[in-house]
C-alpha cells in the first residue's frame, strides 16, 4: 500500500479532552494533530491511561473534545447531535470491543442485522443474507442461528467483527480486539484485519499486543496525552514512551529538496538526525572523483550518529536522493547526550551501529584508496 | 463517629435517589392506602354514630292524623317515653322569587329554644326564627341558591304564595340519606301555621326512649305503648320508623363499602410488597460486588445481613415519613367528602392510633417480608459468584418457545426483536410486575363491569319510573275527571290515577318490625315493569295480596313469595299474602305494590286518588321538567289543589345518587391499584435499563437513534402492558363475579346478576398502555442519554 496515494480520511486538529473527576481536573488529550488516510492500518499504543481510548473516542464521536476538531471524511462530528452521531456512526464506522460486546438475547446472525436494520442500510430483504455472508466471511455460517452465549470468545469476537462490517462502513474501529482472546484466536482475528485493509477498509485499533504492531501500517504511541512523533518512535524504540516524548518535545523539522545535500564530508555536525519521509544516499568520493554510495537510508532510520558520539566531524557526505524530497527530524548535540544518558538500552544499541557504520566505512575507505 | 458500614448503608439510601424513590414510593403508596382507608373507616364508623346522636334523634317516628298539644303531653307519661315532640310537616313549593319551583317539605316546631329531639344544628345566621321567618335544612340549597335574609316565595297547598325570608341555616343529621325520595326540609314556628292556612295540630310524633336507646326491642316495645295510646285517641298512625340513638340509618350500607374499601386497601399493600420484593431483588443484584468485597475482607453473612435489613427498614422508615401524615390527611378528607354526602357531621380532624399503629406495621413489615428471602440470598452468597463480574455475555446460551416463536415471525425487526426477548429476560421480576398490573388492571376491568351491573340496575329501576310526570295532590279527584283535564294539555298521551297508602308491618309478637310505603298502579299499568326476585306481579282481582322490594329480607330474612305478611294499615291490621319480592334501589326503605282497585277500596276512595302518572310524546329530563310545569300550572289554574310534581327521571337520579357515589369510590379504588400498577412497572423498566446500560451503549455504538433506543424500552413496557391486560382480562371474571357478589349483598341485601362491560376491557387496555408508555418513557429517556463513554469503559 501506497499511504501517499490514498485520501486524508481522518484529521484531527489540536484536539484537547480535560476530565473532570472528583480528585480534580485531569486532561487526557493534549492538543493531538492525527492525519490518518483511507486504507491504512493503525495500531494505537500506549500504557494504561495514556490516552489511547480518548484517543479513540475522539474518532467514534463515543467522547467530546473539549476544544480543537475532529473531521472524518470531511465532516465535523461534534457539530452533530448525541442521536445524529449515532446514526452517522452506523454508517461510517464499525466499531469492536474487546469484550466483544453482542447483544445477549440475539442470535450471532440477529446481532448482525442489527446495525443494518438501525440504519436502515440495504433492504430488508437483503439483510439476512448479507449477514450470512459476512459470517461466512468470517467463519460462523454454522454458528448463525446461535446466541453469543453458545460460541467460543474467538467467534464471538469474529461474529462482533461481521456486526462491525454489516454497514459496510469504510473505517472499522477497535479496541484491543485481541485482548481476551487465546493467542490462536488472536491470529486469526488479525488475520481478518488484514484482509478487510487489503480491501481497502481502513483499520484503526488499540492494543497492547507488540505482534500486532509489527503487521500495521502506522503504529501511533501515545503517552501522557501527546502523540510521540512517529519517526522517533520507529528510529528509537528502545526509549521509554516518556524518553520518546520528551525527545518528540525537542525535535526540529527539515525539508530537504530532492538531491540536496545535508552533511559534507568533513564537516562539523551539531544534530542528530532521524529520517521521518524519502531516503538519502551516504557518499564517498574517490580519488578519481568517482562517488561511492555506501548506505541509502530511509524513513525511520537516522545518520550523524557516529560524529556525535566519536566527536570527529563528519566521516562522509549524505544528501537526499534525487527520486524525492526528504522530510527528517533532528536532534541537538546536547539533548541527543541527554537522551544517551537517560537510556543506556539506546545508548547500547546505537554504539553498536556506530561501531558497524564506522566499519563499513573503513573497508570503503580501503577500497577508495584502491581505486 | 459513625462505624463505616452503617455509612455504607447511609451512602446507598443518598447516592441513588431514584431507586430510593422507587423503593420508597413502592412502600407509601401501600402505606398510604391502608392509613387513609382503615382511618376513614375508623372515624366514619365513629362519627357517623356520634353525630347521629349528638342531634337527640327520635327513637320513635311516628306518621299519624292530626293529634293536639293534650295528646302529646299525654303521650309524655306514657312509660318508657323520655321526651316527646310533635311537629306537623306538610309539602309546599318554593322558589327564589321569579326562579323556578322546587319540593320542600316545611316543618312546624312548637319552639325552637325548647328543642330536645332531632335537634338542628346552627350553621348560619339565627337559629330561632320570628314568626313568618324561614330556616332552611342546608341540602335546601343545592336547588335554591339563597343567601340568610334572602325572600322566598311559598307556595301552599291551596294555590295561594307566601313570601318569607331566610332567618338561617340550619342541618339537620337525622335526615340522612335514609329517605332518598323526600324532598328537602325547613322549618318554620308553629304560629305561623295560620298563616300558611294550615292548623296548628301535629301529625308527626317525635319520641325518646327512656333506658337503653339502642336497643330496638326496648324501643319497639316503648313504640307499640305510644302507638295503643294514640289510637285509643282515634287518632291514625300511618308509619313507624324506629331507630337506634347510635346509629346512623346508613350505617350497614357506609360500612359496607368501607369494607369493600378495606379489602382493596389490603390488596394494594399486597401488591405494593410484591414491588418492594422487585426492587430489593435488583438492589440486591446490583451490589453483590459489595457484598464479596467486603465478605473479602472479613465481614459475617450475618453483618451483611444487618446492613442490609437497616437499609430495608431505612426505606420503610421514609416511607412511613411520607404516608403517616398524608393517609392521616386523606382519611379525614374522604370521611369528610362521605360525611357531607350522608348528611353528618365529623368531631374534627384527628390521629386515628389504629391506621397509624397498621401503617407502621405494614411501612416496617412489608418490606421486610418481601425482602427477606433476597436478603438472605445476597448475604449468603460466595466471595467468587459475588464479584466475579460477567459482560453481555453473561446470559443463557438458549431461549424459549417464546423468544423462538418470535424470531420465526418475519416482519419483527431486530430492534422488535430485542424488546420481545428483553420482557422475558428477568422472570421473576417479570412475574411480580405482571401480578402487580394485572391485579390492578382486572380489579380496573370489574369495577367496570360492577359499575355496568350498577348501572344496568339503575336502568331497570327506570322500569318503576316510566311515567315521565308524577302528579300528587292534596286531596283525592276522580280519576276520569283528572284524566280527562290532563290529556287536554298539548303532548300527554297517557294518564293514570295511583293510590298509595302507608302501612306498618307488624311481627309475630304485634311489635311493629318497619313501616311500607304501599303503590297501588292499576293493575294492568304499563308504566312499571319490576324485576322479579320471587314470585309474581300483581294480577286483576288479588286481594290483600301484595309485592315487597328485597329490603324486607332485612326484617324477615326467611319471607318468601306465597307467605303471609301481617300489615296494619290505617289502624286496621290484617293479614296480607306476599306474592312476589322484587328488586328495589333501597335496602333501608322498603316499598310494596298492591292493585288500585283494592287499594282504592280499602281507602274508601273507589275511582280517586291522590296520585297520577302521566307519560308524555318525549322522555329526557329536561322535558319533562317542562311538561310537569305545565301540567302543574293547567291544573292549578282549573283550581285543583296539586302538592306536587315531577319529572320521572329526577326521581329516579336522587334515587340512584348513592349508587353513582359506591361507583365513583370503586374508580377511584380502581385507578389506585392501576397506580400502583404503574410504578411496579416502572421500577422494573428502571431497573432493566439500569442493568441494561451496556447493552444500550452498544446499540449506540452500531447506529441506534435516540428515537430507536427509546422505543427499544417503550416496546417492551407495552409488551409487558398487553400481557397483563390479556391477564387481567381473564382474572377480572371472578374478580367481577366477587366484587359484584359483595356490592350487592351490601347494598341489596341479594346477590347480583354478573354482567360484562366491554368499556372496561378496551379502557384498560387503553390505560394500560398508557400508563406502560409513561412507566417506560422516564427509563427510555435515560436510555437515550447515556452516552457510549458512560456505559463501555475501554480502560
Amino acid at each position: 500500500m501506497n499511504d501517499t496515494t490514498n485520501a486524508l480520511q481522518i484529521q484531527l486538529r489540536k484536539v484537547i479532552k480535560r476530565f473532570k473527576t472528583g480528585a480534580g481536573e485531569y486532561i487526557g488529550l493534549r492538543g493531538v494533530d492525527v492525519d490518518i488516510m483511507a486504507g491504512q492500518f493503525v495500531a494505537i499504543v500506549g500504557k494504561s491511561g495514556s490516552g489511547k481510548s480518548t484517543l479513540l473516542n475522539m474518532i467514534t464521536g463515543i467522547d467530546h473534545p473539549t476544544s480543537g476538531e475532529v473531521l472524518v471524511n470531511g465532516v465535523n462530528i461534534y457539530k452533530m447531535t448525541e442521536s445524529e452521531r449515532s446514526l452517522w456512526r452506523g454508517h461510517n464506522l464499525g466499531i469492536v470491543f474487546q469484550f466483544f460486546q453482542l447483544l445477549p438475547m440475539l442470535t450471532l446472525l440477529e446481532n448482525t442485522m442489527l446495525p443494518m436494520d438501525y440504519c436502515n442500510a440495504f433492504s430488508p430483504n437483503e439483510r439476512p443474507e448479507r449477514a450470512m455472508e459476512l459470517l461466512k466471511m468470517v467463519g460462523l455460517q454454522e454458528q448463525a442461528h446461535k446466541l453469543p452465549a453458545a460460541v467460543s470468545s474467538g467467534q464471538q469476537q469474529a461474529a462482533a467483527i461481521a456486526r462491525a462490517l454489516a454497514t459496510d462502513p469504510p473505517i472499522i474501529v477497535a479496541d484491543e480486539p485481541t485482548g481476551n482472546l487465546d493467542s490462536r484466536s488472536s491470529e486469526e482475528i488479525i488475520e481478518l484485519f488484514y484482509q478487510l485493509v487489503s480491501k481497502g477498509k481502513t483499520i484503526i485499533l488499540v492494543t497492547h499486543d507488540p505482534s500486532i504492531t509489527k503487521r500495521t501500517t502506522r503504529t501511533l504511541v501515545i503517552s501522557d496525552g501527546m502523540i510521540i512523533n512517529e519517526t522517533v518512535a520507529q528510529a528509537l524504540p528502545l526509549l521509554n514512551h516518556t524518553q520518546m516524548l520528551k525527545v518528540t518535545n525537542l525535535l526540529e523539522r527539515m525539508d530537504i529538496p530532492a538531491g540536496n545535500t545535508i552533511i559534507h564530508k568533513g564537516e562539523h555536525i551539531d544534530y542528530f538526525f532521524m529520517i521521518a519521509q524519502g531516503e538519502v544516499e551516504v557518499v564517498l568520493q574517490s580519488q578519481k572523483r568517482e562517488e561511492v554510495t555506501l548506505a541509502r537510508l530511509g524513513a525511520g532510520e537516522f545518520f550523524g550518529e557516529v560524529e556525535l558520539i566519536n566527536g570527529s566531524n563528519s566521516i562522509a557526505s549524505v544528501r537526499a536522493t534525487p527520486d524525492g524530497p526528504v522530510k527528517l527530524v533532528a536532534l541537538h548535540r546536547k539533548d541527543f547526550a541527554d537522551m544517551l544518558v537517560g537510556s543506556p538500552l539506546t545508548e547500547e544499541s546505537i554504539t553498536r551501529i556506530v561501531q558497524a557504520r564506522l566499519a563499513q566505512n573503513r573497508a570503503a575507505d580501503r577500497r577508495r584508496r584502491l581505486w | 463517629m459513625i462505624r463505616p458500614r452503617w455509612r455504607k448503608v447511609l451512602s446507598d439510601l443518598w447516592d441513588n435517589k431514584m431507586r430510593t424513590l422507587l423503593v420508597v414510593a413502592s412502600i407509601a403508596v401501600g402505606v398510604f392506602s391502608i392509613g387513609m382507608i382503615a382511618g376513614t373507616y375508623e372515624i366514619i364508623s365513629k362519627d357517623m354514630g356520634a353525630s347521629y346522636a349528638s342531634a337527640n334523634p327520635a327513637n320513635i317516628d311516628l306518621r299519624t292524623d292530626d293529634f293536639n298539644q293534650e295528646l302529646l303531653d299525654s303521650i309524655k307519661n306514657v312509660d318508657g317515653v323520655n321526651e316527646a315532640e310533635g311537629r306537623r310537616f306538610f309539602s309546599v313549593r318554593v322558589r327564589i322569587p321569579g326562579g323556578e319551583w322546587t319540593n320542600l317539605d316545611l316543618v312546624a316546631i312548637n319552639d325552637f329554644t325548647d328543642n330536645h329531639v332531632n335537634l338542628l344544628l346552627p350553621i348560619e345566621g339565627n337559629p330561632y326564627p320570628a314568626n313568618k321567618q324561614v330556616l332552611l335544612e342546608k341540602k335546601a340549597l343545592a336547588d335554591l341558591s339563597v343567601q340568610v335574609g334572602d325572600d322566598l316565595e311559598f307556595q301552599l297547598p291551596n294555590g295561594k304564595i307566601k313570601t318569607m325570608a331566610v332567618a338561617g341555616i340550619v342541618q339537620d343529621q337525622t335526615t340522612g340519606a335514609g329517605d332518598f325520595l323526600a324532598p328537602p326540609l325547613s322549618y318554620v314556628t308553629r304560629d305561623t301555621l295560620p298563616w300558611l292556612g294550615q292548623s296548628t295540630d301535629y301529625n308527626r310524633l317525635l319520641v325518646t326512649v327512656e333506658g337503653d336507646s339502642n336497643d330496638i326491642d326496648h324501643i319497639r316495645e316503648v313504640s307499640t305503648s305510644v302507638s295503643d295510646k294514640i289510637e285509643k285517641s282515634n287518632i291514625l298512625v300511618y308509619r313507624t320508623e324506629l331507630n337506634k340513638t347510635n346509629e346512623h340509618p346508613m350505617s350497614s350500607t357506609v360500612e359496607a363499602i368501607l369494607g369493600i374499601l378495606m379489602a382493596l386497601g389490603i390488596l394494594i399493600v399486597f401488591l405494593s410488597s410484591s414491588l418492594i420484593a422487585n426492587t430489593l431483588n435488583s438492589l440486591l443484584t446490583q451490589h453483590l460486588p459489595h457484598i464479596g468485597v467486603m465478605k473479602l475482607i472479613g465481614a459475617r453473612s450475618q453483618q451483611i445481613f444487618g446492613m442490609y435489613i437497616a437499609l430495608i427498614l431505612s426505606f420503610g422508615m421514609i416511607a412511613l415519613l411520607i404516608a403517616l401524615p398524608t393517609g392521616g390527611q386523606a382519611a379525614y378528607a374522604l370521611s369528610l367528602f362521605i360525611a357531607n354526602k350522608m348528611n353528618f357531621n365529623l368531631q374534627g380532624y384527628r390521629i386515628v392510633p389504629l391506621a397509624y399503629l397498621l401503617q407502621i406495621i405494614v411501612a416496617l413489615l412489608i418490606p421486610l417480608v418481601a425482602g427477606f428471602i433476597p436478603v438472605i440470598n445476597g448475604s449468603r452468597v460466595k466471595v467468587q459468584e459475588a464479584i466475579s463480574g460477567s459482560g453481555l455475555s453473561a446470559s443463557k446460551a438458549s431461549y424459549g418457545w417464546l423468544e423462538r416463536l418470535g424470531s420465526r415471525v418475519k416482519w419483527l425487526t431486530r430492534p422488535m426483536l430485542i424488546s420481545l426477548r428483553n420482557t422475558f429476560r428477568r422472570k421473576r421480576r417479570l412475574l411480580l410486575t405482571l401480578l402487580t398490573l394485572t391485579i390492578g388492571g382486572a380489579i380496573f376491568i370489574a369495577v367496570f363491569n360492577v359499575q355496568l351491573s350498577l348501572e344496568d340496575f339503575i336502568k331497570k329501576t327506570e322500569k318503576y319510573f316510566i311515567a315521565d310526570v308524577t302528579l300528587n295532590f292534596d286531596r283525592p279527584y276522580r280519576v276520569d275527571e283528572i284524566n280527562n283535564a290532563v290529556m287536554n294539555v298539548p303532548h300527554v298521551q297517557h294518564s293514570e290515577g295511583w293510590s298509595f297508602v302507608s302501612a306498618d308491618i307488624i311481627r309475630p309478637d304485634n311489635s311493629v318490625a318497619d313501616y311500607l310505603t304501599i303503590l297501588a298502579p292499576p293493575v294492568d299499568s304499563k308504566l312499571i315493569d319490576p324485576i322479579m326476585l320471587e314470585g309474581r306481579w300483581l294480577q286483576p282481582g288479588d286481594k290483600k295480596a301484595i309485592t315487597v322490594s328485597e329490603a324486607i329480607w332485612s326484617d324477615f330474612p326467611d319471607l318468601q313469595a306465597g307467605e303471609q305478611l301481617k300489615l296494619k294499615i290505617n289502624g286496621q291490621e290484617d293479614e296480607w299474602t306476599v306474592v312476589g319480592i322484587f328488586r328495589f334501589i333501597s335496602r333501608d326503605q322498603i316499598i310494596g305494590y298492591a292493585t288500585y282497585d283494592y287499594i282504592s277500596e280499602l281507602l274508601n276512595l273507589p275511582k280517586q286518588a291522590f296520585s297520577y302518572r302521566i307519560v308524555t310524546d318525549e322522555h329526557t329530563l329536561e322535558y319533562q321538567k317542562q311538561m310537569s310545569a305545565t301540567i302543574d300550572k293547567y291544573l292549578r289554574d282549573l283550581g285543583y289543589h296539586v302538592s306536587e310534581t315531577q319529572a320521572g327521571l329526577s326521581t329516579l337520579e336522587t334515587a340512584s345518587e348513592s349508587l353513582a357515589i359506591l361507583i365513583n369510590f370503586l374508580l377511584i379504588m380502581a385507578l389506585l391499584t392501576a397506580l400502583v400498577g404503574s410504578i411496579g412497572l416502572t421500577g422494573t423498566m428502571g431497573m432493566n435499563v439500569m442493568e441494561r446500560t451496556r447493552e444500550i451503549g452498544v446499540m449506540r455504538a452500531i447506529g441506534a437513534t435516540d428515537g430507536q433506543l427509546m422505543r427499544t424500552v417503550m416496546v417492551e413496557g407495552m409488551i409487558i402492558g398487553l400481557i397483563s391486560w390479556f391477564l387481567g382480562a381473564i382474572f377480572s371474571f371472578p374478580i367481577t363475579f366477587l366484587l359484584s357478589r359483595i356490592i350487592s349483598l351490601a347494598i341489596f341485601n341479594s346477590p347480583s346478576q354478573f354482567v360484562l362491560n366491554p368499556m372496561g376491557f378496551i379502557i384498560w387496555l387503553g390505560l394500560v398502555l398508557i400508563l406502560s408508555a409513561i412507566a417506560s418513557v422516564l427509563p427510555a429517556r435515560s436510555a437515550a442519554r447515556l452516552t457510549i463513554r458512560e456505559v463501555l469503559a475501554y480502560e
